[in-house]
């Protein structure tokens, strides 16, 4: 295991690695009788690329749900910032710096890809509702200033050709394109990337995971993301937390999750009693 | 041999040209390139500064005289600058296709010995470091875009800004020795090297002097009236000739601004934005905007496609009439430009050709259907006939005397003549000097008087002087009762249907002629939809009865066409077959710049090609193919084989008399 | 006959100002259906209750006076102030805010997620409520209302008209003042729109929820801010139309004219909007004059909803309706 001091640790391709930005401490979540997730606690690094995987049905997208502030765990505590983190509406969740895309893409499909993108920035925009009525300078120069940066990330994401096409009307790798970008768009201290290579063919996966590197290595964004392909997540993350039935069942390294027997158990279907 | 023409008040070379531009209109714009969404743009007198300051950067990393600089990436002002920075620093800039496999590169790159090499991406670098093992001279690597290569060995890795910022900061150290380096050039001194794709064997390096580019540039910018307020939009690939003489050549001589697309992807909205005033493009590009434009007025309102059609019908029948300054009555004139008023002006615009004055296509044959739509909206397109080792220029349509099936008369300065056996040579100021550790083909394509072999068939047409080109020299062959066989011709006719992308036509020393066809996925994938056809992958759809039905008729169609041509008219397709693959330079069938390769298909084809002519139905063949990435794999079909009604040759000949 | 060509010009000016004015109703209709999928039938009554309010707060009426009398034996009906007219329309502005706070609080923020046809209903029942307590607010008494826009004929076009046609058009300076005012409105709302953070945001809404919740939008603030732009929408059209024909129940009737117009231009287009209360303004003014006569008159009742019908058979998305493209 990597050295796990509070401040951090050294990747072996010598990125380095911060303290800790989001912590999920016992954390349980019941849909009626049915739990979703039994008493899991993990943490997320500030700069990593951290993997939630296991098979379908084992509560990632629920657990993927509570980070975002759309399901509220009945039991346990979310820690952000080093602060415990009071009950949220999503919205508000999203204006803290957490941003997030869907597994079934949620964009919106009559406008502009360059309009989709614009919307990330909205945290960061802040002349209120008069001002941009009113006071046309102000909101005017804060529209460009944000149009500049969204501009960097489609040049980035390589998504310039389709600036001005209503979102609709794009094929879906490129859809999940733009939902990355838009994403991308709020600057978030956390990306919460909901199984990002869903529905992809070869090629489309090995374009995503190098955006994921590449958006990590530039921007230095910290990067949770769901996977149930266990393969593209291997190479793609620094730690990973293995789930099944609601339960954490392992949590680190690449390598030290393959080796895990239980991990090895859920994967290869072993019955569970 | 004629005696060499010499440099106009001193401009002996190409950055010789860019001090006189940053002199002379040093505020005027050379280079705009789109990033992040926006125009940005450099004067004359800044572009001079990124090439001084990357010169000297150059010279600080040991740039000698005469060594290669390998230039890979997309059009963007910064390889241009490299090229002439690279010649300023005395050394010889070889532009490269950028998607060229590593191997490609790899002979190229060990050929020329490059010392240096300036490219684009993560993608280039990786490309070179794969094959670094083998290529013991290449010392330095520079790129543009930083993505990706943060974590890569700098040792001899540079960034582009950093090279530029050093030299900016040994000025001092090295400004005596890069203004003696400029001083040093001269007319004879080599310009750049640029190698030919070829379609049989290795590329060769093809080295083109000052004279050679700066002689073709004045000439054609002469014929063609060009001037320093032309726009043009530069997309065709850097390593080609074409792109060398039309965003250098010509753009420095005649101090033009060159634009440069945001992506190849973006490349018509850009071409919108800018409005170019002159204009290349191959007849591919041309074929994919007119079937763009087909199938958009097939979603029309039935209003829209009606006037559509009524003013194309007018347009046909008066606009090139108009263009050339021939008579046209008033009242076709007003309906004319009624017609502009309301479809070809917001067609133009939607082309990104409304502000073109000279247009040029070359490389292929281009439809007639084609040619005559662009000019009957008014724009002044025409054809050149030309060759890297030509510094491109052999022939040239003038104003007024343009046609789809000649390429012109011959440019000024440029001598042509047709040997006994039907090859083009010529002669003249563009010629190139050698190519590059080869004296054997330069000895074979040039002989001592400075006559060029084109290994291209033709004549010159009686009455109005044009050159007319058949085919390769080397394709056209003989069928087996000895009559002449042109391939290139029939596949041309074939490939004037936009339903047809690629076609490849046998005969020789055969009875009969007989092709391979691919059809145009977006083209008949659009039929396709408009008929409730359903198919999941363009192997599907070339089976599809109802598409070989469809290209039945194109075929026999071709063949009436070609029973007019009494030189040609045996040359009827008798049968032919859909392949089940799309030709592709990563399979190698074809050249980068989309030429067939014949030999390759038939070897590889060899089942295929032996059926057509054994009178089978069908046959069940297995291909290999190469993915994007590089990875194998192989696909199986079984093809129909078709024969095609062909016009009798008696009849023929009947209606010919 | 040219006389007949001069009058028809009249007409037609007339008539692409009445237009306008169901163009501005029609708007405030889109805009709420666009940013929340609710077809706001309402709308009329909000832009008789703006006016009304508009009126009671000008002659410093006491609101609730009737209820307070009859309950507590008083008789006190006015303050015995007048308020002036751009300080009463920002305050009838911030009655319509909270009006718009008040509907989405104790309505439309239980019925997230119900059919539209639910929400509808809804919107009817808000409609009978509004009437009544506007009523019971301001009284029902039947009021002037005069903000100081100009009114009368216009001099100017009377007298241009009648140099070149030997007939002086007649145009209502009211009109003028309304068509310029509705124009103005109708750009800001499409630059409010398109280019700024809550104009995104409100589109975003009306696409996704989901996705508007991940970008850190509040949906209730959008839905209030909606509302409330229908309100100050409602509030110039009423202060048009009562300073036209008086404050009365009338009033809300106009939005029976504006729902034609939604079929023409299209239930989500702000453009639409625009040309399709033009087209229907003209239309029934044009249709009036020319075939009126023969059929014996009051043609303007009917020619919108007969106009619309065909709009439904033939083109139901509207002229500038969104073509439903969906790929798989």
């Amino acid at each position: 295991m990597n050295d796990m001091s509070p401040d951090g640790y050294t990747t072996e391709d010598g990125r380095s690695i911060g303290p800790v930005v989001m912590e999920m401490r016992n954390i349980t979540l019941r849909f009626g009788g049915v739990v979703a997730i039994k008493d899991i606690s993990f943490d997320i690094r500030e700069g990593e690329i951290r993997a939630i995987i296991g098979p379908n049905g084992a509560g990632k997208s629920s657990m993927l749900n509570v980070i975002s502030g759309f399901y509220k765990p009945q039991e346990g505590e979310v820690w952000y910032m080093g602060e415990k983190r009071p009950a949220m509406k999503p919205y508000q969740v999203a204006q803290q710096g957490i941003a997030r895309t869907f597994q079934n893409i949620a964009l919106f499909d009559g406008m502009s890809v360059l309009d989709n993108v614009m919307t990330g920035r909205i945290r960061h925009m802040s002349s209120g509702l008069f001002a941009q009525a009113i006071w046309k300078g102000r909101a005017e120069r804060e529209e460009v200033e944000n149009r500049a940066r969204v501009e960097r990330i489609i040049d980035f994401l390589e998504i310039q050709h389709i600036r001005k096409t209503p979102v609709g009307r794009l094929p879906y790798g490129l859809k999940k394109r733009v939902e990355l970008a838009r994403a991308l768009a709020a600057e978030p201290s956390i990306l919460l990337l909901d199984e990002p290579m869903a529905g992809m063919n070869v090629e489309e996966k090995e374009d995503m995971s190098r955006f994921i590197l590449d958006l990590n290595d530039e921007f230095g964004t910290t990067i949770a993301l769901i996977e149930h392909d266990m393969g593209v997540v291997m190479d793609l993350s620094d730690r990973v937390v293995v789930m099944d039935y609601g339960k954490k069942i392992g949590d680190g390294s690449p390598d030290e999750v393959r080796r895990n027997q239980d991990v090895i158990d859920a994967y290869l279907g072993v019955a569970h009693d | 041999m004629a005696q060499p023409s010499q440099a106009t008040d001193g401009m002996d070379s190409v950055p010789a040209l860019l001090q006189r531009n940053a002199t002379r209109f040093g505020g005027k714009p050379a280079y705009r390139e789109k990033e992040f969404g926006i125009w940005q743009s450099w004067t004359w007198a800044e572009a001079e500064a990124e090439i001084e300051a990357l010169a000297l950067g150059l010279l600080n990393l040991g740039v000698e005289t005469g060594d290669f600089v390998a230039i890979i990436g997309r059009n963007r002002p910064h390889f241009y600058w490299a090229m002439v920075a690279a010649q300023s620093a005395g050394a010889i800039p070889v532009p490269l296709y950028q998607d060229a496999a590593a191997e490609e590169m790899a002979y190229v790159m060990d050929h020329c010995g490059a010392r240096y090499a300036i490219v684009e991406d993560q993608e280039q670098v990786d490309k070179l470091i794969e094959v670094q093992e083998g290529l013991h001279q290449l010392e330095h690597m520079i790129y543009v875009d930083p993505r990706g290569l943060r974590k890569y060995d700098h040792s001899k890795l540079h960034r582009f800004i950093d090279i530029q910022q050093q030299g900016r900061a040994a000025r001092h150290e090295f400004i005596d020795t890069l203004k003696a380096r400029r001083e040093k050039l001269n007319y004879d001194s080599v310009c750049v090297m640029l190698y030919t794709s070829g379609t049989t064997g290795k590329p060769k390096g093809v080295v083109l002097s000052n004279r050679n580019i700066i002689e073709a540039s004045k000439s054609s910018a002469d014929f063609d009236h060009l001037s320093r307020d032309e726009e043009v939009l530069a997309y065709l690939p850097m390593a080609w000739v074409g792109d060398f003489i039309f965003s250098i050549g010509q753009a420095y001589w005649c101090g033009f601004c060159v634009n440069c697309p945001e992506s190849p992807e973006t490349m018509q909205t850009d071409l919108r934005e800018i409005g170019p005033t002159y204009y290349f493009a191959p007849p591919r590009v041309f074929e994919t905007q007119l079937t763009n434009v087909m199938i958009r007025m097939e979603d029309a309102t039935r209003l829209k496609k009606a006037l559509f059609d009524h003013f194309m019908a007018l347009a046909r029948r008066v606009g090139p009439a108009i263009l050339d300054g021939h008579a046209v009555s008033g009242m076709d004139r007003v309906r004319y430009a009624l017609g502009h008023a309301l479809i070809y002006g917001p067609l133009k615009d939607t082309l990104g050709l409304s502000r073109v004055r000279v247009g040029y296509t070359a490389g292929e044959a281009i439809g007639p259907e084609i040619f005559d739509f662009y000019r009957s909206l008014g724009i002044n397109l025409k054809q050149l006939y030309g060759q890297t080792e030509a510094s491109v220029f052999i022939t040239l349509q003038p104003d007024g005397e343009v046609r789809s099936d000649t390429v012109g008369v011959p440019a000024p300065g440029v001598e042509v003549r047709i040997d006994p056996n039907g090859e083009v040579y010529y002669r003249g100021p563009g010629v190139f000097e050698y190519y590059y550790k080869n004296a054997e083909s330069t000895a074979k394509t040039k002989d001592e008087d400075g006559w060029v072999a084109t290994g291209d068939a033709g004549f010159f047409e009686e009455g109005s002087g044009h050159l007319r080109i058949i085919d390769r020299a080397k394709d056209v062959g003989k069928m087996a009762d000895g009559r002449m066989f042109a391939p290139k011709y029939v596949e041309n006719k074939l490939k004037f249907y936009p339903n047809i992308l690629e076609a490849v036509v046998f005969g020789n020393d055969q009875e009969i002629c007989a092709a391979f066809l691919n059809i145009d996925l977006t083209a008949v994938g659009n039929w396709a939809e408009r008929n409730n056809i359903g198919y999941a992958s363009y192997q599907e759809l070339a089976g599809h009865p109802k598409v070989l039905d469809m290209i039945q008729d194109h075929v026999e169609e071709a063949n009436r066409s070609l029973s007019q041509d009494p030189m040609l008219a045996h040359c009827q397709v008798h049968r032919f077959l859909v392949l089940h693959k799309e030709l592709d330079a990563d399979d190698g069938e074809m050249t980068r710049t989309r030429k067939v390769r014949r030999n390759v298909i038939s070897e590889k084809f060899g089942d295929l090609v032996t059926a057509l002519y054994d009178g089978s139905r069908e046959i069940h063949t297995t291909t290999e193919v190469t993915y994007e990435d590089g990875r194998k794999g192989s696909i199986s079909a079984t093809l129909q084989i078709r024969d095609a009604a062909v016009v009798p040759l008696e009849t023929a000949k009947a209606a010919a008399e | 006959m040219p006389d007949q060509l001069v009058w028809g010009m009249e007409v037609f000016l007339n008539g692409l100002m009445t237009g306008v004015l169901y163009s501005l109703v029609a708007l405030g209709f889109v805009l709420i259906y666009k940013a929340s999928g609710i077809f706001n039938f309402s709308q009329g009554v909000l832009a008789l209750f703006a006016a009304m309010t508009l009126v009671g707060i000008m002659e410093g009426r006491v609101p609730f006076s009737h209820l307070i009398n009859a309950t507590f034996g008083t008789d006190i009906h006015n303050f015995g102030w007048n308020v002036p007219a751009f300080a009463a329309i920002l305050l009838t502005m911030a009655v319509m805010v909270a009006l718009a706070w008040a509907v989405n609080q104790f309505i439309f923020r239980h019925l997230v997620g119900q059919e539209p046809i639910i929400l509808f209903m809804a919107t009817i029942g808000l409609a009978y409520f509004l009437e009544g307590f506007g009523d019971m607010m301001w009284g029902s008494d039947i009021k002037n209302l005069d903000v100081g826009l100009p009114q009368g004929i216009n001099a100017t076009i009377d007298e241009v008209t009648y140099e070149i046609f030997g007939y002086g058009f007649f145009i209502d300076n009211l009109d003028l003042a309304a068509t310029l005012v509705a124009v103005l409105l109708v750009i800001a709302l499409v630059l409010f729109a398109q280019y700024t953070k809550y104009g995104r945001a409100m589109r975003a809404v009306a696409d996704d929820h989901q996705a508007a919740l991940s970008v850190g939008i509040s949906l209730k603030f959008i839905w209030i801010m909606v509302w409330s732009l229908a309100g100050f929408v409602a509030l110039v059209a009423g202060i048009m139309w009562g300073t036209k024909s008086g404050v009365q129940f009338s009033l809300s009737l106009i939005a029976l004219k504006a729902l034609p117009v939604l079929m023409l231009g299209g239930f989500t287009s702000i453009p639409g909007a625009i040309v399709g209360g033009l087209i229907i303004g003209v239309g029934e003014k044009m249709f009036e004059f020319l075939v009126g006569p023969m059929v014996g008159g009051a043609t303007e009742n009917w020619f919108a909803y007969v106009l619309a019908l065909l709009f439904l058979v033939f083109r139901p998305q509207g002229l500038f309706g969104e073509k439903i493209i969906e790929r798989v």
